[in-house]
């Protein structure tokens, strides 16, 4: 395995590595959908997906608003699958397929860092209403639109844990340590309404069925930290 | 289309994360302060944040940073200073100076901002204010006496620009957990009620779903604390008096 730089220059800029995050909110939906179709998403990373249930595997979406960051303010979708980490008996990690922000410095860094799969997008959300908004919209063609109602609050405050997350950004599959600190989080069972529109990853979805799918669960995370260190190349 | 912000007291505290949220949701934001490394801070990695070093006080400056501006849709006025001090000893000086900023800085942005937005027939006058301006505490006459002020000036507003397209907000938080509510409550802890400051997030999320209500809804209570408080001087001002009063003084044990 290799180890990218802890320093890199974007845009005249220096971001040193661990990139931190303090203050981001959340929305974010998980759905079961069918292992196969979903391991052929993902393939062209050389990951599994999780079968945390028989033949089904984990399909998160999320919308980020990143408010205080090393990378400046701007806003994330994300579609994510539950992989299991290469080299590991045990324990998921989450495979990010698809990253649209809508501001070019975290663009080229999240690129040129840790090969995540960002591409400009406008992405308007509404994250201070009791149901959280979102949509995103590709060359003024909306890829989807999602709404989550915010359930219940979750006792206390959560301690900082760390996952692997993977990208795959031209052939190069990398694994990225995580950690996250949330705080105000709300969550039910379902509660999520997803329209899919006209983009090549919307068209992945329908195929994994999200269009008609009742979701698992949606969290909404009033304050979120974030710390994402430096990515290391997975060789299958 | 891209819409321009325009957000003062930008260099900290509620000012700087309203310019940030809104730098996210890619609006163009012109971010004005007198603290120059503190804009710097919020503007850091985000380019469609533009700093002006400005005071709110001078009505050249803040009209030439409205000219460079273009087309402002959105005003949001959060420069204020709050040094607390008794009714009678506080110096003639400084009670001026939060007049001056707290009050007269509202005038001034309002006037360099305001025909704009009515020569257009839309825009959205975000100002802050205080819960302090409906309940004085201990310490707090000069604060207390400009944010009443400014109250009194936004209501004027809406009530002589009704039906103008232009939407006001007068934005009434109680303690709101910022740097500058941080310094006073460890110099004054009796004064400001041992209260614990409200997240400055939820009271811009208060104000971000006002301004989907109804044009004339001018204030805004951001949390159910500062509504209940707002309530009960209506109701039972006397009562609320004396609460605020035992809370806010300086001398209990």
């Amino acid at each position: 395995m290799t180890t990218t730089a802890t320093t890199h220059v974007i845009q005249g800029e220096t971001v040193a590595l661990p990139v931190r995050v303090r203050d981001a909110s959340v929305a974010s939906a998980m759905f079961a959908v069918p292992a196969g179709p979903a391991q052929a998403v993902i393939g062209y990373s050389g990951l599994e997906v999780a079968r945390p249930l028989p033949g089904r595997a984990i399909c998160s979406l999320a919308f980020v608003r990143y408010a205080d960051g090393d990378l400046g303010p701007y806003h994330e979708f994300a579609v994510a699958f539950l992989v299991r980490p290469p080299g590991r008996a045990r324990g998921f990690g989450a495979f990010i397929h698809w990253l649209p922000v809508n501001q070019a410095f975290t663009l080229e860094a999240g690129r040129s860092i840790w090969g995540f799969p960002k591409e400009m997008a406008d992405i308007p959300m509404d994250l201070s209403g009791r149901i959280r908004r979102c949509a995103v919209r590709v060359g003024g063609r909306t890829a989807l639109e999602v709404a989550i109602r915010p359930g219940v609050r979750m006792p206390g405050r959560a301690a900082a844990s760390t996952f692997d997350a993977f990208s795959c950004l031209d052939g190069v599959t990398r694994r990225v340590p995580w950690t996250m600190a949330p705080h105000g989080v709300r969550a039910r069972p379902g509660g999520v309404s997803l329209r899919l529109g006209d983009h090549p990853v919307a068209a992945e979805l329908r195929g994994l069925g999200l269009d008609r799918a009742r979701a698992l669960s949606g969290t909404c995370v009033e304050h979120l930290e974030m710390v994402f260190d430096a990515a290391t190349e997975v060789r299958s | 289309m891209t819409r321009t912000a325009l957000v003062t007291g930008a260099g900290s505290g509620l000012g700087a994360l309203a310019a940030r949220r809104l730098a996210a949701a890619a609006w163009d934001v012109v971010a004005v302060d007198v603290d120059a490394d503190g804009l710097a801070a919020t503007a850091r990695r985000s380019p469609n944040l533009h700093t002006r070093v400005c005071d709110v006080t001078d009505p050249d400056a803040v009209a030439r940073v409205v000219a460079e501006s273009g087309a402002v849709h959105r005003v949001v006025h959060a420069a204020a200073i709050s040094p607390l001090g008794a009714a009678l000893e506080q110096p003639l000086a400084e009670v001026e100076r939060v007049l001056r900023v707290d009050f007269l800085g509202t005038v001034v942005v309002a006037r360099a901002t305001l025909p704009g937005m009515l020569a257009r027939g839309r825009g959205e006058l975000v100002v802050f204010s205080s819960l302090g301006a409906w309940l004085p505490g201990h310490l707090t006459s000069a604060y207390a006496s400009a944010k009443a002020a400014v109250n009194a000036f936004v209501e004027a507003l809406a009530v002589e620009h009704r039906g103008s397209g232009v939407t006001f907000r007068c934005v009434c938080p109680r303690q709101v957990d910022t740097p500058m509510y941080r310094a006073i409550a460890a110099r004054h802890p009796a004064a400001t009620g041992g209260a614990k400051g409200m997240p400055p997030g939820r009271v811009l999320d208060a104000v971000e779903r006002s301004l989907a209500r109804p044009e004339d809804d001018l204030y805004v209570f951001p949390d159910a604390l500062t509504r209940a408080t707002v309530t009960a001087k209506r109701l039972l001002p006397r009562a609320t008096r004396h609460v605020i009063a035992a809370r806010t003084d300086p001398h209990r044990s």
